[in-house]
C-alpha cells in the first residue's frame, strides 16, 4: 500500500491492496478457483470477480473451467497466473558458478544458462558482462518484457542499494552489484545473501511453506544460514545474520580463510566433506554428488564413512538449534543429497541434545526438495517482491 | 576416488585400410563433464560409436563401473546405463514427446501400453532437469524446437536412469540462447552424478561446462587434461597439431627414435 499510517486509506488504495494479495496468493500457491479465493480472503465474490476481471484485462491471469468438479452447482471458474505476464531475472552468483534464469509468476522457471567461474579470480566487471551478455538472448527467444531483477550473493550484503560488503569466497569487497546491474540491464535491481534467499525460497516454495520459525542451512563452498522469525526475515544489524559457517566449534581445528580456527564451515563445508568421502578436496559438484548416491544405497556403509562429519553436522545444528529455536532446520545445496541415514542420525541427535529442540516439541531436520535452485528461486521472489504491488 | 565409471584402455578400430582409432585410452568419471574435442576426421564419433555398440572394437578393454565388458549392440551399452544422444538426434517427429522418451522401450499393463504412467514419468523427468519450457509432454517433436528437442533427448537419459551420456555436438545447429539452455542441462547432468561426455567443436562450450578436456589428434588420444590446467589456445594447439609444449604427443625427433 502507498498510504503512510498517518494518512486515510482511499478506495483506489484498498482495491490495489486486494489487487496485490490477490496476484501474490496466486503466485505463491498457484491455481486457485474464484470461490477458494472469495474465502481465503475473506472477499466478498463480487469484489473477486471484479478483481480477477481486472487482471484478466492485463493479461496477467486467464480462467478456465476446473477440470474436476466439485458438488453441485456451477462450478466456480478456476483461476491461473500467466507466467509469461511478469517475468524476472534472477542470478544466484557462486563461488565457482553463475546460474541464471528467467521467473515468471507462479515461480515457473521460462528460461535458464550459466557458467563456470575460476574459484577466487572472478572479477565483478565479468560477471555484470557476462550476466548482460547472456541476459539478451535468453529474454528475446521468451519475447517478453522483464520487470526485475534479483540477485544472490555468496557474502554480506546491503539490501537497500545492493552494496556488497564482503563476500570472502569471492574476494569481493564493496562491489556496488546493485547499482551497476542496475545501470548495465536498465531494471530494477535487488541483491540479498545466498542463505537468506535459499531460507526464503524454501518458506515460500520448499520445505518449509508452513513454518514460521525455521533456519536454512546450506553448504556449497562454504556453509551459511539463513533464518525466518515469526514468518519474516531475521536480518541483524546491516544484514549480517547467516554467517554460522563461522561459529568456533573446534578449538584445535584447522584454521579457516576468515582468520578464525576451527570454524564450523572448516569441518563440515564440501572440503570436509571431500576428505569423509577419501576424493580429492577439489572435486567437480557432480563427483561428490555422485560419491553421495552411491553411498545413500548402503545405510550401514554410509553411517560409518560418514560418522565423524555427521557428528559435526549434529553439534553444529545443536548450537543453531539452541540459539534460534526454529520448529524446522531445512538442509540445502550439497547438504540436501546427503544419505537420508546420515541426515536422520543427524535429526534424531539434534532433538535428543537441544534443550530447545525438546521445549519446542522436537526440531524436524529435513533436506531441501529445491536442491541447487533454491538461491536462484530465491533471487526470483526477491525481485517479485516490489513487482507483484506495481502491475 | 572411486573407480571411474567408464574406462577404455588401447582401443584400436580400422575401417578396411584406414586405421581410425590408436591405442586410444579414455576415462569417464561420475559427476564429471568430459569434453572429447579433435578436428574433423579425428575419430570423435568413431570412439562414440565403439563405445555405444554400434562398431565393434579391433582390440582394446572396456571396463564399466570397474567389471571388464564386452559390448556388441546398442541394446547392451543401454542395458549397462550408457545412453548416447546423436548430432540428428534420433528422435521420431511425428511422434509426441512421451511416445518419443519411451520409443522401444514402451511400458505395458495387461498387454496394453500404460500410456498414463509413461506420461506421469515423462513430466516427471522433466521436472526433475527444471525443464519448464516445454508446455505439454504430449506435443508432437516436429512442433519444437532445436533446443527442445535436445532437451527431450538428454532428458530420455534421465529417465532411462543412465550412469553415462554422450552427447555427440549437442549444440551444433542452436541459436545462442538455446545452445545456453543445453549446456545448462548438460551441467545440471553431471551435478545428478552422472558421468557425461561432450563432443564439441566449440572451444567456449567446452570451456563453460567441462571438468576434463580429452583431445584426439588423427586417432590417438594426445591429452587427457583438467580443464582448469588448460588454456583455450593449449587446446587449439592440441587439437590442430597434437602437442603444445610439454603436452601432448612427444616431438617427432624423439618419436621416431
Amino acid at each position: 500500500m502507498t498510504s503512510t499510517p498517518t494518512a486515510g486509506t482511499r478506495p483506489d488504495d484498498v482495491r490495489r491492496h486486494n489487487r496485490t494479495a490477490l496476484l501474490r496468493r496466486l503466485h505463491v500457491a498457484g491455481p486457485c478457483t474464484r470461490a477458494a479465493l472469495a474465502a481465503e480472503l475473506g472477499l466478498n465474490r463480487s469484489t473477486i470477480k471484479a478483481l480477477v476481471d481486472g487482471l484478466a484485462a492485463a493479461g496477467l491471469v486467464a480462467e478456465r473451467l476446473p477440470v474436476q468438479r466439485s458438488g453441485a452447482g456451477r462450478p466456480s471458474l478456476l483461476v491461473l497466473p500467466q507466467p509469461h505476464a511478469a517475468v524476472v531475472l534472477a542470478v544466484d552468483i557462486r563461488v565457482e558458478q553463475v546460474a541464471m534464469g528467467l521467473v515468471g509468476i507462479g515461480g515457473e522457471i521460462l528460461g535458464r544458462c550459466s557458467w563456470s567461474l575460476r574459484r577466487g579470480a572472478s572479477h565483478p566487471t565479468e560477471v555484470i558482462t557476462r550476466v548482460a551478455d547472456s541476459f539478451r538472448p535468453l529474454a528475446e527467444e521468451l519475447a517478453t518484457d522483464v520487470v526485475g531483477v534479483g540477485v544472490s550473493v555468496p557474502g554480506v550484503v546491503r539490501q537497500s542499494d545492493g552494496l556488497v560488503h564482503e563476500a570472502p569466497n569471492l574476494h569481493w569487497t564493496g562491489v556496488r552489484l546493485g547499482e551497476r546491474l542496475s545501470a548495465v540491464l536498465d531494471l530494477p535491481v535487488k541483491v540479498g545473501n545466498d542463505a537468506e534467499l535459499g531460507a526464503l525460497a524454501e518458506h515460500v516454495r520448499g520445505a518449509a511453506r508452513d513454518a514460521a520459525d525455521m533456519v536454512y542451512v546450506s553448504a556449497d563452498v562454504g556453509v551459511g544460514g539463513g533464518v525466518i522469525s515469526s514468518g519474516s526475515a531475521l536480518r541483524g544489524a546491516g544484514g549480517y545474520v547467516g554467517e554460522i559457517g563461522h561459529m568456533a566449534i573446534r578449538p584445535d581445528g584447522r584454521p579457516c580463510y576468515c582468520g578464525s580456527r576451527g570454524c564450523w564451515e572448516t569441518e563440515v563445508g564440501e572440503a570436509a566433506l571431500c576428505r569423509a568421502l577419501a576424493i580429492p578436496e577439489d572435486s567437480p559438484r557432480g563427483a561428490v554428488v555422485a560419491e553421495l548416491r552411491e553411498l545413500a544405497a548402503d545405510p550401514e556403509v554410509a553411517m560409518r564413512r560418514l560418522g565423524e562429519f555427521a557428528e559435526w553436522l549434529a553439534l553444529g545444528l545443536v548450537n543453531v538449534v539452541n540459539l534460534l529455536g526454529p520448529e524446522l532446520v531445512v538442509l540445502g545445496d550439497l547438504f540436501a543429497v546427503l544419505p537420508a541415514a546420515v541426515v536422520d542420525w543427524v535429526g534424531h541427535a539434534v532433538r535428543e541434545r537441544s534443550l530447545v529442540s525438546r521445549a519446542v516439541g522436537g526440531t524436524r531436520v529435513v533436506t531441501s526438495p529445491l536442491g541447487r535452485d533454491a538461491k536462484l528461486i530465491g533471487a526470483a521472489e526477491l525481485a517479485f517482491e516490489p513487482v507483484l504491488s506495481a502491475i | 576416488m572411486g573407480e571411474p565409471i567408464l574406462e577404455l584402455r588401447g582401443v584400436n578400430k580400422s575401417f578396411g585400410p584406414v586405421h581410425v582409432l590408436h591405442d586410444v585410452d579414455f576415462t569417464v568419471r561420475a559427476g564429471e563433464v568430459t569434453a572429447l574435442v579433435g578436428d574433423n576426421g579425428a575419430g570423435k564419433s568413431t570412439l562414440v560409436k565403439c563405445i555405444a555398440g554400434i562398431h565393434s572394437m579391433d582390440s582394446g578393454e572396456v571396463r564399466f563401473a570397474g567389471s571388464p565388458v564386452h559390448v556388441h549392440g546398442p541394446r547392451e551399452a543401454a542395458a549397462l546405463g550408457i545412453e548416447v544422444v546423436y548430432q540428428d538426434l534420433a528422435l521420431c517427429d511425428n511422434l509426441d514427446i512421451v511416445q518419443n522418451m519411451f520409443l522401444g522401450r514402451e511400458q505395458l499393463r495387461g498387454g496394453l501400453l500404460d500410456e498414463a504412467e509413461m506420461e506421469r514419468k515423462a513430466r516427471q523427468t522433466l521436472a526433475s532437469l527444471s525443464v519448464r519450457t516445454v508446455k505439454s509432454v504430449r506435443t508432437l517433436v516436429s512442433a519444437l524446437s532445436g533446443g527442445q528437442r535436445q532437451t527431450v533427448a538428454i532428458a530420455k537419459a534421465v529417465l532411462w536412469e543412465s550412469r553415462v551420456v554422450l552427447l555427440d555436438e549437442p549444440t551444433a545447429a542452436l541459436g545462442v540462447a538455446q545452445t545456453r539452455q543445453v549446456l545448462d542441462l548438460v551441467r545440471r547432468l553431471a551435478e545428478q552424478g552422472l558421468g557425461v561426455v561432450l563432443i564439441s567443436h566449440n572451444m567456449a562450450d567446452v570451456f563453460e561446462v567441462a571438468d576434463r578436456i580429452a583431445t584426439l589428434y588423427l586417432g590417438r588420444m594426445v591429452a587427457e587434461l583438467p580443464a582448469k590446467e588448460v588454456t583455450h589456445s593449449q587446446v587449439v594447439e592440441l587439437i590442430t597439431a597434437g602437442r603444445s609444449g610439454d603436452l601432448g604427443m612427444a616431438r617427432p625427433e624423439a618419436a621416431t627414435v
